[in-house]
């Protein structure tokens, strides 16, 4: 009965929303009313304004560099809200029930992850470095060093992991995308520009386009090292195990 | 006809539905959840299907690329801050779920109801005496 009436609800909310989708401009219509006027003042002034060839960059790291910063913050907010929920970190080792599996991940498994684990870090830092001039950026680059890292802590285990990446070294990195932001906002400011400018009106004309270039980069490979280590560290504190379980020996 | 020709919107808007419906009809939360990520990635779809421009090009510049040609970037940058904020409602609701589990040993919303206001009329009961 309540599953007839959810599919009548959702049968007619389904009917509505055709409704309107026929209303709609038609799909890849050039003079779409949502490519008019932003848009296209995005995609014409952007390598001219910012330095940035990729105009997806321009838009994120520039133009609408506050909602950027918000974005870093949600991350960041998301892992304090995960780790008020389940409970801090305590110092030195972790573990999780996985690590006492008593099927151990088979060798060739284990040979392949550490094969193939750098050449997904080159990868995540050519998407983040090469976003000015191809599509990536630093929320893609740091959700592939995340998962880099997710593949390693499910073969090899939490203890390993959080070995290898221990407590002292995430936490800074995981601050640092929101803290590179307001420096360089700060900067820009100081630069006499107003908040989160990159080309500063103070520096001779001449290298400021550089400067711009270069300063983007930094917040990309910033939100990069930030993103991809909030996300380790979610994962970390979801596996976790209380104190109370036995440790594995 | 038009529907034909919106079909990508078409085909988002029936993903939102079948989200939906499982959000309402599952009983499982970690099923919920996932009904809830479907919601979102049709979002995702609807949004990246508005920037898209017929015969485009990537809206990168350089190499001589017409501007007047290239998908639009700002549905791109807003799908970007959809998929963050998808990533922490995810990662919260997930660490709730876990406690969830912990206290009550079961991801049934239905049974997890029943053993609350067990509780709930047992801590009444013991205030009374």
């Amino acid at each position: 009965m309540k599953r007839l009436l959810a599919l009548l609800f959702v049968a007619a909310l389904a009917v509505l929303l055709l409704f309107l989708v026929t209303k709609m401009p038609s799909l890849g219509d050039p003079d779409n009313p949502a490519r008019q006027g932003m848009a296209t003042q995005y995609l014409e002034r952007s390598p001219e304004d910012t330095g940035a060839q990729d105009a997806v960059t321009a838009v994120n790291v520039n133009y609408r560099g506050y909602d950027t910063m918000g974005k870093v913050g949600i991350i960041y907010c998301a892992l304090m809200g995960v780790l008020a929920v389940l409970g801090r970190e305590k110092r030195g080792r972790i573990q999780a029930r996985l690590d006492g599996a008593r099927v151990a991940p088979s060798k060739i498994v284990e040979v392949m992850v550490r094969f193939v684990i750098p050449f997904i870090i080159l990868f995540s830092a050519y998407v983040i470095i090469h976003a000015e001039i191809s599509p990536g950026g630093g929320f893609q680059g740091g959700a592939i060093i995340g998962a880099s890292m997710i593949i390693f802590t499910t073969i090899f285990g939490l203890q390993e992991a959080s070995r290898r990446m221990p407590q002292g070294l995430r936490v800074p990195l995981e601050g640092s995308a929101i803290m590179t932001f307001f420096v360089l906002g700060v900067l820009g400011i100081a630069g006499g520009g107003t908040f989160l400018t990159y080309a500063w009106p103070r520096v001779s004309t001449s290298i400021q386009p550089a400067l711009a270039n270069w300063l983007s980069v930094i917040v990309e490979m910033a939100i990069g090292i930030g993103v991809g280590f909030a996300l380790i560290s979610i994962l970390f504190a979801m596996m976790r195990e209380e104190e109370d379980l036995e440790p594995v020996a | 006809m038009n529907l034909s020709h919106n079909y990508l919107y078409a085909a988002a808007m029936l993903l939102f539905c079948i989200g939906l419906y499982n959000v309402i009809v599952r009983r499982n939360i970690v099923k919920k959840l996932i009904g809830l990520n479907i919601m979102e990635t049709s979002v995702f779809f609807f949004y990246i299907s508005l920037g898209y421009t017929r015969n485009g090009v990537a809206p990168v510049a350089g190499a001589g690329a017409d501007p007047t040609r290239m998908v639009n970037p700002v549905p791109q940058v807003l799908v970007l801050t959809g998929i963050i904020v998808a990533v922490g409602v995810t990662a919260l609701a997930l660490s709730m779920v876990i406690l969830l589990h912990r206290k009550y040993g079961t991801l049934d919303t239905d049974q997890i109801m029943r053993m609350a206001r067990q509780e709930e009329t047992q801590a009444a009961r013991e205030e009374g005496n």
